[in-house]
């Protein structure tokens, strides 16, 4: 053998599987940032980013959806066009919707934590639909919570001034999203992976 | 239009990316720690110059950043309105004004480092910044996202391209969404199956030979920099 | 060397054999073909040879050491290129993917560099590290996968299918790179299920049929058989 090979510390098979996973789910949270559907019920378009946090706490768990998601922010922050329109740069983590951002982790953290029952993984599509949704509701609130508090940190506006201008108009579309991620982990093409 | 690197030889483009990180954080620090008129101004000037170091353009800048303006605008709008008399309080707008304007500042300094800096050397500041395998798992990480984001994207353009084609508007917005995602998330597991298969047949390691990374004479003046504006936030 | 000693695999616990009692022993600088049908389990028996899947019963020896034992030995002996390699490169970039199995093996930069150089030089792309893998040519990709193995400066080089959705310069362009590896001692392992392209560089011909070997002779003996396997050979 040509190398010395007893100084290498190969990432554990699993990790490595959950490494690619990770990856991956945070660029498709990316690539979804840009898929928008009109809104049936308000003027603001629907845009599937926050799909991809659902996702990854689903699909992943609370450990590493929340790694997926972090990965995501550190891609975007150096320079990956993965934040809404399309956008990057550390900029945009201390900007106006640095909040919603720094959810995106917590928030996967605890819609895996919520579904799963716990740290460890288990098949989400077995999961009670209550269940699941409740874990959604809990992370949007999260998300949105986070969202406007960074807003009227970032832009001096009082917490209401704040939901006004940054949430209260995307939040309804949220529930076509939680709809979409049960039907997505239950559907057979998913469960099967 | 995104803001990404290109490849130049301006003095950015020279700087060691741990640098230019520790710049765009004491930047932030100081445009938060001084938000009044004079103060900005003074950053102002600091954001010209970064500009134009890295062979940034402002209005490209702004560009990319577009989907941010309307909300930094309309911020002043709901601080100044109130409900009842005296109905507008000016001076709550002219404050918020100030703290949107921070904003573009800083996103401006962020397009500076994003025209001058490679994903490989932001990969290698980040393995050389965060210790041990949260470094590497962070370093790799970004890596792979940057790898697979497009390939991604041009996923989900094929499957809505074919949706459309197959069954127009007609379905309920719930059923859209979901037809995108099943095909999209049946993809990406897929492909990061693949992708973990190879990992492992390359040896992916914990303790990788790290990029080579070294700060040289010229990132002197923005060290100097970044610990003027840091100290200036702080007093 | 390469060894396999009544090698079985099955997918899930009561799935069918995919591979079923294989015993081989691949020498160093050997060219083998391994041929059979869609789902006989070459790509099954091949992602032993260096670990990536585990033996259900039996075992793998890479230089006589169980591949469980040592996956790094196995990994930088036995290195492999994978069908349709487009989601297998980790790298934009052409350079960044060569380098990076031997960046994992931890080896000195100015090493790192040297067997870049040589990799990509032994597939005919010296020179071409900036060049982006999305904008190259299948059969250039395919050398590219190929150059990422080399680095690891593997004593046997593994392919499977290598030639899925290649024109024919390009497959004629992969083929004369593999002659002159195997010249210069690395052993080949080709995995197709079409003999066309390899079939005079190889010393061996391997054919399984439902997991089992079926035919293990030189290609001049294995012609008439591999017909009754419904595998054609040229």
């Amino acid at each position: 053998m040509s190398t010395d090979t007893a100084s290498v510390e190969l990432v554990g098979e699993e990790a490595v599987e959950n490494v690619a996973r990770a990856a991956l789910l945070a660029a498709l949270t990316g690539a979804f940032a840009y898929v928008s559907f009109p809104n049936p019920v308000s003027p603001v378009t629907i845009s599937l980013q926050v799909l991809g946090v659902f996702l990854a706490g689903l699909l992943l768990g609370p450990v590493w959806g929340g790694l997926s998601m972090v990965l995501y922010l550190a891609a975007g922050a150096v320079g990956a066009p993965v934040f809404a329109g399309g956008s990057s740069g550390i900029g945009s983590l201390v900007g106006q919707s640095g909040g919603y951002l720094w959810s995106y982790p917590v928030a996967a953290f605890v819609v895996g934590a919520i579904a799963h029952g716990g740290l460890v993984i288990r098949d989400p599509a077995e999961q009670s639909l209550v269940r699941l949704v409740g874990a959604m509701v809990v992370g949007t609130a999260i998300i949105y919570a986070f969202g406007t508090i960074g807003l009227s940190v970032v832009l001096g506006l009082s917490l209401r001034e704040a939901f006004l201008a940054g949430a209260v108009a995307f939040i309804p579309a949220e529930a076509f999203k939680i709809a979409a991620a049960i039907g997505i982990v239950r559907s057979d093409q998913i469960a099967a992976e | 239009m995104t803001l990404s690197y290109r490849p130049d030889d301006t003095f950015a483009h020279r700087l060691d990316p741990r640098a230019k990180l520790g710049f765009q954080a004491a930047f932030a620090l100081a445009a938060f720690a001084h938000t009044t008129p004079r103060g900005l101004l003074a950053l102002t000037g600091v954001t010209a110059v970064a500009l134009r170091v890295s062979g940034a353009s402002a209005r490209e800048a702004m560009w990319a950043y577009r989907f941010a303006l309307p909300l930094l605008a309309a911020g002043p709008v709901f601080a100044a309105a109130t409900l009842g008399p005296p109905w507008v309080r000016p001076a709550e707008g002219f404050d918020t004004a100030l703290a949107s304007y921070r904003v573009v500042l800083v996103l401006l300094v962020s397009a500076a480092y994003l025209r001058s800096t490679p994903v490989r050397e932001s990969r290698a500041a980040i393995q050389h910044l965060v210790p041990g395998r949260a470094g590497q798992f962070l370093g790799a990480g970004v890596g792979f996202v940057f790898r697979f984001f497009p390939v991604l994207r041009g996923d989900l353009r094929r499957i809505r391209d074919a949706s459309a084609a197959r069954l127009g508007g007609e379905q309920s917005v719930v059923d859209r969404i979901r037809r995108v995602g099943v095909a999209g998330l049946a993809r990406a597991l897929a492909r990061a199956d693949r992708f973990a298969v190879a990992l492992r047949a390359r040896c992916f390691a914990w303790n990788p030979t790290l990029p080579h990374l070294s700060l040289s004479r010229t990132d002197v003046p923005v060290i100097a920099a970044s610990v003027a504006l840091a100290a200036w936030a702080v007093v | 060397m390469i060894e396999t000693r009544d090698l079985v695999h099955r997918y899930g616990d009561d799935g069918p054999r995919a591979v079923d009692g294989v015993s081989l022993a691949i020498p160093d600088g050997e060219f083998v073909l391994l041929a059979g049908a869609n789902g006989s389990g070459k790509t099954t028996l091949v992602r032993h040879f260096n670990g990536l899947l585990a033996p259900d019963s039996g075992e793998v020896l890479v230089e006589g050491t169980p591949v469980g034992e040592d996956l790094v030995g196995a990994r930088t002996t036995v290195a492999m290129v994978f069908q349709q390699p487009r989601d297998a490169f980790v790298a934009a970039t052409v350079g960044a993917d060569v380098a990076f199995g031997p960046e994992n093996l931890g080896l000195a930069r100015a090493e790192v560099d040297r067997r870049v150089g040589d990799a990509l030089d032994a597939v005919g792309m010296a020179g071409r590290g900036d060049e982006r893998i999305g904008e190259l040519s299948g059969g250039e990709r395919e050398r590219v996968a190929i150059a990422g193995a080399l680095a690891m400066a593997p004593d046997h080089l593994v392919l499977d299918e290598p030639f899925t959705g290649l024109d024919a310069p390009s497959r004629e362009s992969v083929v004369s790179h593999l002659r002159a590896l195997s010249e210069s001692g690395t052993g080949v392992v080709v995995v197709t299920h079409d003999l066309r392209d390899v079939w005079d560089l190889a010393d061996r011909v391997v054919a399984l049929a439902d997991g089992r070997v079926a035919v293990d002779a030189p290609p001049t003996d294995a012609r008439d058989r591999l017909a009754d396997l419904g595998v054609r050979a040229p």
